[in-house]
């Protein structure tokens, strides 16, 4: 089980939140390294690495930057997304805590390449100790002049998951309700205040660094080679050791869950594997021998995503969790666009007369037809986000919500291992509020 | 520092006030035991020269504003997925029975304050319960009683 | 500037060229293509994408695409629902989706047989639901204001309504709170949606969530006819069609000309209507029949008394004029006092010149414009509140808005404007002059009244004769409401031997006037008005007045006195138009008029320098204005009381910090030992030295006054 920490490395033995740590280990010599490059050096160096977004997309950072319009005589912004909120995500908020020195680095560079003198790293606002660390990083790092003249504004959200795609969390970062813009035009030509901006997620900006220290071509060897570098897995649900894994890409799902986990817990079945964070298709127990990169997920039909896998084992009913996870999609739906605002609540409405056993056959149907309403036509993907687990359930567990209708009622008969779970959108006492 | 000069000097550091709106929002919220009553958006609006109803309908976006008065402390268990699936559920019905408030609720005294929230980011540490915006990793059900005891000892 | 560069789409194998950036939309539209939409408002600035009604399949790209977001580029391929069964499909379930939480209550609803979705859904949407679950239920419908009612089951959270309130109002008032399916319109708290332009949502809303309260269970569309016409109650002449029904008023909606308007107009203009159906409006002739009572009387027994008063002041006549008379309406009356009674003397509503004619633009060109001056000390949105909708745009597109003359700026634009916005600028002639001196192509005045320059050139039209010195008023002639409701007149007609007035409403002239005869509102006359860009303009009776018209009884009296007048519009503006129109016909005018060609404007006029600006002292200039808000026609419409101007007083940024002053206190303004208590508003717009107050407010203070905490 070969491990290799590029954004993790050192926390285990230091505090990297203090400046004096982070520069006993080399920290803020990459700065200087690509301040002595041009802006373009840099960005080759950055589309050499192959660096992927670690945000969920997958986009290669080098071209990222490359469509930054530098000559137009607006600012360039650079944001940092922090609004870390995908259901089985953890991972930047350990970098946040633990390597926050990293990350500004990071920024440090990616700031330098883009030509900006503003950059904003946006904070979700649940993340109130990791705030306050990198806030206080932050703060460090520019008494002791390593800023020059960009400014890094730590930005915090309020409680909106809608505010980690990146168009809402600029029109948040901008003072308006978190909602997602129409594209064209990309945030590289238009982002924040209509300025050509540059957009990453913790990781991959946090990356930059090791990028820049060991040279691009030597991290493009690193891993898988179309999606090269490390990623930090968060693991949770029913395995014996949940928690963040740092691994070279490529490294197989299998390995992940059995080795570093420790397996299924309580030694129960594995039942599904969401690998993406919930918002992606779910695996079942034969598809887990997949190497974690990019593309090989894609091949399965699912997606990398945020490098997230909720496990899941034989006790869970699926229908629960597929109503669970849409009540969350629903609850964060921001309501700018139909089919998401209206499609998720029906959804919900119909998920909840399956597993109440009231729906006729005819209604696993809908449910999948309304899901079809909402794929690809939502203004954002957070539509396709509530979709998508449940198509895959429906698709791989069609007989267990075909048990609900047949018996009229859970299979589970109370015993499911999420039996009952009540979600924050079932109590919401504003429904129908007036101002 | 008034509120008003509190706010205008958050608002410096960005290229438009307005990008100012949720730290003052957050900044009337403290100043308002916890929520935003009419006064503190007014202010909100006033301090940044937008309209109240501007500043409303912000805040009413974001799950961390509160509409509504709110206790002094707050209990917030996450029931998403990855808490769910190992136990967040029991450790609701331990904090409904220790604290006897039902999840939306606020204890009659306005000290406590019990909610269910989406995913706080601590899947690999479930359960996940934040006592006060501070997370509290691998909550068991026989741990409420004596987090609602410190919180009532602070009280 | 360069041409614009053509480009190729093909959309549902048709070809169409276009400008590069024009809006998908708008392509296929060009193309004979209708791509569907609810969100999609132009006029609202940047499209959203939000409703998903527009989708469409565009080859190259792997998801549908909302054609509402997209512009045309050369080569695009284009496919909507009438090829593509992908985007049908799209469509299709958009719809559906929008019907889920919709209330089938068309029956009941005022928006049916006139609405978007209702339509929409009958050409593109699927013939039954599969939505068998409870519907979202709202607390439903709730007055956002008195004037608009809002429910919010029907809502479809297009945004319309919010979008014109944040980024074409530009009042910030109504915004969506919450997040997803619990988004809701609302206001904040219960604050009513209070502003000039709050109706125009009830027109945006493509469902029927925002109603003017004013039409609920008024109407049916095929029970009304909605007839063109110009509003009357400001100097901008909104084009609007007033919705008829069984011979009544029941509703006023825009009718872009997007010269003028661009489809939004005023409150007051919207709900200003019911004036005509006030419970004090006058429907007979009321005369003074013994020394102190007041009746009403015939006809026939009105004109008798209104020709034994004419010809006992023979050539000692005065007449009043209100500004809202038409052209047609001030040429007979004219006609018959100049040329049957030799009586010349009027007092016309207001100054007018004809200096400004050589500077007219459509007011459109405001929009445009780089930079903008303001000049005059009366918030534009107050005299002439579309005016300031164009003031908003040109500053949204970049314009530098100014508020003082710097002339630096006005020399380097390339499309400066300048707008004179009262009080005083003789008539136009003072802005006229700015514009000569700096080159500036367009030029504006905001008038007092609708049609002041309408009337004193129908009034010129008339006769050639000039009025000479009368020592006394054998009788005064009171034309209309503003006229009788004004103090300097009824400090005239206590020196006039007789008064007959025209008038709309009990309480204005009754008990003063010996002979009262029953007014006209601008709704029930048809004729022509002359607007402040100079535009003639074509008003339409869109209900029957309760009595005779002016222009009837003008005729008849005429006849009386061997003057040859028609009581038919068409044929008084026949004869006038010879005069001054250059023969137009009534038909030319037109229903979205051109801005006519001032030809024969004057190359040069010498304008007399202003006085010199008095030394004010420690004090401020008073400036009274007459709000929008105001007005007999305003004072008795019920939805629009609570839009009546609060007791304030505006001052400069600089005056208030000088004073310590701050916006919401509550201050004394005084001047010559009278003051009044006023709420403090600072204002960014109105320059040092001015104190503002709406005349109803402004007590007996005159000229100079002193503000203090």
């Amino acid at each position: 089980m070969p491990t290799l920490e590029l954004l993790l490395g050192g926390t285990s033995e230091r505090d990297l939140t203090r400046l004096s740590e982070y520069r006993a280990i080399g920290g803020y010599t990459a700065i200087e390294k690509a301040r002595a490059m041009t802006p373009d050096a840099l960005i080759v160096e950055m589309s050499t690495s192959n660096l992927r977004g670690r945000g969920g997309a997958g986009f290669p950072i080098g071209r990222k930057a490359s469509l930054i319009d530098r000559k137009s005589g607006k600012p360039k912004y650079l944001v940092v997304n922090a609004d870390e909120s995908e259901p089985g995500a953890f991972k930047d908020r350990q970098v946040l805590a633990q390597a926050p020195h990293r990350l500004v680095e990071g920024c440090l560079i990616a700031a330098h390449a883009i030509e900006c003198k503003d950059v904003f790293i946006y904070i979700r606002g649940e993340y109130l100790t990791e705030y306050e660390i990198l806030a206080a990083a932050v703060e460090e790092a520019r008494t002791a002049g390593l800023f020059g003249d960009v400014r890094v504004t730590v930005h915090r959200g309020a409680g909106a998951y809608i505010c980690g795609e990146e168009t809402a969390l600029l029109d948040s970062l901008e003072g308006r309700r978190g909602q997602p813009r129409p594209r064209p035009p990309f945030p590289p030509v238009q982002g924040l205040y209509a300025a050509p901006t540059q957009i990453n997620n913790v990781c991959t900006i946090a990356t930059l660094p090791t990028i820049v220290n060991m040279g691009a071509a030597e991290f493009a060897k690193i891993g898988s080679p179309s999606s090269p570098g490390t990623a930090i897995f968060s693991i949770s649900g029913n395995v014996v050791r949940p928690g963040n894994y740092e691994l070279v890409l490529g490294t197989p799902m299998r390995e992940l869950i059995y080795d570093h986990a420790g397996g299924i817990a309580d030694g129960r079945e594995l039942k599904a594997v969401v690998p993406g964070g919930s918002s992606v298709p779910a695996l079942t127990p034969g598809q887990i021998d997949v190497p974690l990169d990019y593309d090989s997920l894609a091949a399965l039909g699912t997606f990398f995503g945020a490098a997230s896998l909720i496990v899941v084992d034989d006790r869970c009913c699926m229908v629960q969790l597929a109503l669970r996870s849409t009540k969350f999609y629903m609850h964060e739906s921001c309501g700018k666009c139909t089919p998401c605002r209206e499609g998720t609540r029906w959804m919900v409405q119909i998920l909840e007369r399956i597993e109440a056993g009231d729906a006729e056959l005819s209604e696993l149907d809908l449910l999948d037809s309304v899901g079809v309403g909402i794929l690809g036509r939502s203004l954002c993907a957070l539509g396709d986000f509530a979709v998508y687990p449940v198509h895959s359930y429906l698709k791989h567990w069609r007989s267990e919500f075909e048990a609900h209708v047949h018996l009229g009622r859970c299979p589970f008969e109370g015993g499911s291992s999420i039996e009952g779970i009540v979600a924050p959108s079932d109590l919401r006492h504003d429904v129908g509020v007036t101002a | 520092m008034s509120f008003t000069a509190e706010v205008q000097k958050v608002a410096k550091r960005y290229p438009d006030p307005r990008s100012a709106i949720l730290p003052a929002l957050r900044l009337a919220q403290a100043g308002h035991d916890g929520w935003l009553p009419r006064e503190a958006i007014e202010e909100v609006a006033a301090a940044l020269e937008l309209t109240p109803a501007y500043c409303f309908a912000v805040a009413s976006f974001y799950d961390m504003f509160h509409l509504e008065p709110v206790g002094r402390h707050t209990v917030e268990v996450c029931t998403n997925l990855s808490c769910a699936l190992v136990g967040a559920q029991r450790v609701v019905d331990a904090f409904e029975q220790e604290l006897g408030l039902q999840p939306g609720e606020t204890s009659a005294d306005g000290e406590i304050t019990f909610r269910l929230v989406e995913c706080l980011g601590a899947c690999g540490y479930a359960p996940a319960v934040a006592v006060d915006h501070r997370y509290r990793h691998r909550v068991r059900p026989e741990d409420a009683a004596a987090i609602v005891e410190e919180i009532r000892a602070d009280a | 500037m360069n041409a614009p560069e053509t480009v190729h789409v093909r959309i549902d194998e048709r070809e169409a060229q276009v400008a590069k950036g024009t809006g998908l939309v708008e392509t296929a539209l060009s193309a004979g293509i209708e791509i569907p939409v609810f969100c999609y408002e132009p006029r609202l600035g940047a499209p959203i994408g939000a409703c998903r009604m527009c989708l469409v399949e565009v080859e190259g790209m792997p998801k549908l695409q909302a054609a509402c977001t997209l512009t045309a580029q050369d080569g695009m391929v284009v496919h909507t629902a009438r090829t593509s069964q992908l985007a049908a499909e799209g469509q299709n379930s958009t719809l559906e989706f929008i019907l889920v939480n919709h209330p089938l209550d068309c029956p009941v609803c005022d928006k049916g047989g006139e609405c978007p979705l209702q339509d929409l859904t009958f050409r593109y949407g699927p013939g039954n639901t599969r939505m068998s679950m409870e519907k979202l239920t709202l607390e439903k419908p709730i007055p956002i204001s008195p004037a608009i009612s809002l429910d919010r089951e029907r809502c479809i959270l297009c945004y319309r309504c919010t979008r014109f309130s944040e980024s074409v109002s530009e009042d910030g008032q109504l915004v969506a709170a919450n997040r997803g399916a619990m988004s809701v319109i609302t206001t904040f708290e219960d604050v009513p949606y209070t502003g000039a332009f709050t109706g125009n949502v009830t027109e945006l809303c493509p469902v029927g969530a925002l109603l003017p309260t004013q039409y609920r269970f008024e109407g049916r569309p095929w029970e009304i006819t909605n007839v063109p016409t110009v509003c009357g109650l400001c100097p901008v002449g909104c084009n609007v069609h007033a919705t008829v029904r069984e011979g009544k008023v029941k509703r006023i909606l825009s009718r872009n000309h997007p010269e003028v308007d661009e489809g939004w107009i005023c409150d007051k203009g919207r709900f200003g209507f019911t004036h005509l159906r006030s419970a004090d409006r006058i429907v007979d002739p009321i005369m003074r029949v013994h020394r102190h009572g007041f009746e009403p009387v015939s006809w026939d027994a009105a004109l008798d008394e209104a020709e034994r008063l004419l010809r006992a002041a023979k050539g000692r006549i005065v007449t009043v004029l209100s500004g809202s008379e038409t052209v047609e309406q001030t040429y007979a009356l004219a006609k018959l006092l100049r040329t049957g009674l030799d009586s010349h003397a009027a007092m016309l509503p207001e100054e007018v010149s004809n200096a400004l004619d050589a500077y007219r633009l459509p007011l459109s060109a405001i929009g445009g414009a780089d930079v903008v001056v303001v000049l005059g000390d009366v918030a534009i949105e107050q005299s002439a509140p579309v005016v300031d909708l164009w003031i908003k745009a040109a500053r949204r597109k970049g314009a530098k808005v100014l508020y003082e003359l710097n002339e630096s700026d006005v020399r380097k634009a390339e499309r400066a404007v300048l707008i004179w916005s009262g009080p005083g600028g003789r008539g136009g002639a003072t802005v006229a002059a700015h514009a000569e001196r700096l080159g500036v192509a367009g030029a504006f005045y905001v008038p007092e009244t609708p049609n002041g320059r309408g009337i004193a050139d129908a009034w010129a039209a008339a006769s050639d004769e000039e009025a000479g010195a009368t020592d006394s008023i054998g009788l005064l002639i009171v034309s209309g409401d503003e006229a009788a409701g004004n103090p300097n007149v009824r400090a005239l007609a206590e020196r006039a031997e007789a008064v007959i007035a025209t008038s709309m409403f009990h309480g204005l002239a009754v008990g003063w006037a010996d002979l009262v005869l029953p007014g006209t509102s601008y709704l029930e006359r048809d004729g022509t008005y002359v607007n402040l860009e100079g535009r003639l303009q074509r008003l339409r009776r869109t209900a029957s007045p309760p009595g005779r018209d002016e222009l009837e009884w003008i005729a008849a009296l005429a006849a009386r006195f061997d003057v040859e007048l028609s009581p038919s519009p068409q044929a008084v503006f026949a004869e006038l138009s010879e005069r001054i129109y250059g023969g137009l016909s009534f038909g030319e005018v037109g229903e979205r008029a051109p801005l006519r060609s001032y030809e024969d404007a004057p190359v040069h006029v010498d304008v007399p320098p202003l006085p010199a600006p008095e030394d004010m002292g420690e004090g401020l200039k008073l400036v009274c204005y007459k709000p929008l808000f105001s007005g007999p026609a305003v004072e008795r419409v019920a939805e629009l009381q609570f839009q009546r101007p609060q007791p304030e007083v505006e001052l400069s940024q600089a005056d208030a910090k000088a004073r310590n002053i701050v916006t919401g206190q509550t201050v004394r303004v005084g001047s010559n030992g009278t003051s009044v208590e006023l709420r403090a508003r600072v204002s960014k717009t109105l320059r040092a030295g001015v104190a503002r107050v709406a005349q109803e407010h402004a007590g007996g203070l005159l000229g100079t006054v002193e503000v203090s905490a």
